[in-house]
């Protein structure tokens, strides 16, 4: 085997070992101890994380892709499946974002819920649901894929079903079993039709032997699908009716990865849908309505999760148009960047509402600026992330889709739709900002403001380091398929940015009309000037004490001693090398039994490497 | 790699894991060393089979005998612990740690 191919294939089956070591614990009956969530769940994630960055670097260095055939499932006459395993562009990318994304969310979901007695089944079953999303994303045929599809759906249920003693989050659950059901009718038919006429159900053999014959059926059945999963308009009730589910479980599914399977889906069969005109228009169509009908959903929801999953929603249609615009790598590459501030951004509502006692109407927020900066700041970063603010994630992603709507032969209705759809977004998500960071409290005066947790902080850092390079890291290491249209008039060039500030100077004109009069300019006589003495004692002996007490509270106290001295300075350092000085010193007690294991893993090592 | 060397290379490899991850007893240890020891003895044997080579069919005596010196050493290590420390667990040997 060719030793990138091993470096993959091994990589994959220690992630899948490390992931499904945890579960296999749980099903010994001895009890767990008490932070096995965090000491156990959350580090299987960080490793796997980690080992996933091997195939990436080598993916980045070398640009091989590979496909790993193994064990042989059925053999009947004419269908035979294998245990087979695609590592391309998509999931080879794909993979450590998710689980970047699923660290962050489980250290978080270690403090939210930290009350809970089940606490430990909880994190089962998301790593039963991140065990299945990687098989879903790896998967080179389509039963494979179809187990990987499943498993998601039956995870989507429990987690969504957590509390089940509220009736609603069990006719939520239900509800999400049920449209993805439909879904799947659509996926069966997919794998139906291609089984008896291809032949196959690898994605190789299915792509050689369908240049010439005509795919609608099939791809109106896998559209189908992906309308099921991604809750795109007709199947869409279920992902708002979702958020019944915990915080953790919307970060989770309901934002990051389960409700991009479907689109992922529709992405690895792009081939077959490129020259059938039908399926691309109807993706095109589909997706604009539903970018549009849960953008214009999301303007007027009052509580804070329904307006992330009307987002989520509304940028699933955004990569649904995509796809239909023939571009299946920037609706990718919109999932990638997706993924990280949208996560964020749930997790951020999550600290508010465990802040706030479980209050999640942001008519009874307010002011958290002051009391979780943190948090709040998260909250912009990832808010403008979404809206495509330049240069930051959703940047690259969202612009080069709206440029593509732009300089395409596509029908202006769905171009309409998609770029009023984008001014919403910006509207909502100022009114997110608005309502819950902005202006004074609405909440009751004792609820228990605290952000200061690590698990809480740490998880919203890294998914905001993503939010921010993650979409340069991605676009500078990846090279771009089909070549975009790069000139083009500068009002389409600059047609997303300037619908999206349109929407945000509209927001903020109605936001800043809830609490202030309509009457614009006060009565003003003549006579004012003079009774105030020319205005200038009331604006010169306020004006210059504050200025001064402003620069020294700002330059002397913050800038210079709590910035430079304590943050970058001598101070920085000191905290930087004590753990690193305490860890080497912790190894280094005279321990037999350390050295001894430094000894064999550098024998081992050295085996290895001496072996190649 | 023929399943004989394989075998006998993770019979080795398995005791060296034992001798550098032991965690309680003392007596664990020695075990493993004794194990290294055997995996050793049966290498030396298969050698001079496998290879035709009557030269070193003496090299297993010579490392039996030496490994039942070196066995009877660290035995009465294990005593002499036991008598000044009075258990044999490996936390009882600190005395250099810091």
């Amino acid at each position: 085997m060719h030793p990138t191919t091993l470096m993959y294939t091994s990589s994959l089956l220690l992630m899948f070992a490390v992931l499904l070591y945890p579960l296999l614990v749980t099903f010994t009956s001895l009890p767990l101890n008490n932070d096995w969530a965090s000491s156990h769940a959350k580090t299987a994630v960080k490793s796997a994380f980690l080992i996933s960055l091997a195939p990436l670097s080598l993916f980045l260095s070398t640009g091989m892709e590979a496909v790993t055939s193994s064990w042989t499932w059925m053999v009947t006459t004419t269908l035979d499946i294998t245990l087979s395993f695609k590592f391309d562009h998509y999931s080879i990318i794909f993979i450590p974002i998710a689980l970047y994304v699923t660290w962050s969310i489980l250290e978080f979901a270690t403090w939210y819920m930290h009350s809970d007695p089940l606490m430990n089944r909880f994190f089962k079953y998301l790593l039963t649901f991140l065990v299945a999303m990687l098989i879903l994303v790896s998967a080179n045929n389509l039963f494979q894929l179809f187990i990987g599809w499943e498993g998601v759906g039956i995870m989507s249920f429990l987690l969504i079903g957590w509390w089940h003693g509220r009736a609603d989050a069990n006719t939520a659950a239900l509800q999400a079993v049920l449209y993805n059901r439909v879904g799947d009718i659509g996926l069966i038919l997919g794998m139906a039709w291609l089984a008896t006429n291809v032949n196959s159900w690898d994605i190789q053999q299915m792509f050689i032997l369908s240049k010439n014959l005509d795919m609608t059926l099939p791809l109106l059945g896998l559209i189908l699908a992906a309308t099921g999963k991604s809750a795109q308009f007709g199947l869409h009730p279920w992902l708002p009716a979702a958020m019944e589910g915990p915080t953790p479980v919307s970060a989770l599914l309901h934002s990051s990865t389960m409700v991009v399977a479907g689109i992922f889906l529709l992405i690895r069969m792009s081939p077959l849908m490129e020259n059938n005109q039908t399926a691309l228009t109807l993706c095109l169509c589909l997706g604009a309505l539903t970018t549009m009908f849960t953008a214009t959903c999301a303007l007027t929801q009052n509580d804070i999760k329904k307006i992330v999953a009307f987002s989520t929603s509304s940028q699933l249609g955004l990569m649904m148009v995509t796809i239909g615009l023939n571009q299946p790598q920037l609706a990718f590459l919109h999932i990638c960047t997706h993924a990280f501030f949208k996560a964020m951004l749930f997790l951020c509502s999550g600290s508010v509402i465990h802040s706030l006692n479980d209050e999640q109407d942001i008519r009874k927020m307010g002011g958290l600026h002051h009391l979780a900066p943190f948090t709040s700041s998260c909250l912009t970063v990832g808010s403008l992330a979404l809206t495509g603010t330049p240069f930051l994630a959703g940047f690259f992603s969202k612009d080069a889709i709206i440029e593509a709507l732009n300089t395409s032969h596509v029908n202006a209705w769905a171009l309409t739709l998609t770029l009023i759809a984008t001014s919403f977004t910006a509207i909502y998500s100022l009114r997110v900002i608005f309502f819950v960071t902005m202006g004074t409290p609405r909440f009751l005066p004792l609820s228990p403001i605290n952000e200061n947790n690590p698990a809480v902080i740490n998880p919203l850092k890294r998914l905001a380091w993503g939010s921010i390079f993650g979409g340069l890291l991605v676009m500078l290491n990846i090279n771009l398929f089909k070549t975009p249209v790069l000139t083009m008039p500068a009002e389409l060039k600059l047609a997303a940015l300037a619908v999206s500030i349109l929407g945000l100077l509209t927001a903020l004109e109605l936001a800043t009309l809830t609490s202030k009069q309509f009457k614009v300019t006060p009565l003003r006589t003549p006579h004012h000037f003079s009774t105030s003495l020319g205005f200038i004692p009331a604006i010169i002996h306020r004006q210059i004490p504050q200025l001064t007490l402003l620069l020294g509270q700002k330059i002397a106290s913050q800038m210079v001693d709590q910035t430079w001295l304590e943050k970058t300075g001598p101070k920085a350092i000191a905290n930087a090398t004590t753990p690193l000085a305490s860890a080497t010193s912790n190894m280094q007690q005279g321990l037999i039994k350390t050295y001894l294991t430094l000894f064999l893993m550098t024998l081992v090592l050295v085996t290895l490497i001496s072996a190649t | 790699m023929t399943p004989t060397h394989f075998t006998i290379s993770s019979a080795f490899l398995l005791g060296m894991m034992g001798l550098a991850f032991h965690r309680t007893h003392l007596l664990s240890a020695l075990l493993c060393l004794e194990a290294m020891m055997l995996a050793l003895f049966i290498a030396l044997s298969l050698w001079s089979l496998q290879l035709d080579a009557t030269g070193c069919s003496t090299a297993p005596m010579l490392m039996l005998a030496f490994s039942a010196c070196e066995a009877s050493a660290g035995l009465a290590l294990l005593v002499a612990t036991a008598r000044t420390h009075g258990t044999d667990h490996m936390q009882a040997l600190n005395l250099l740690q810091c």
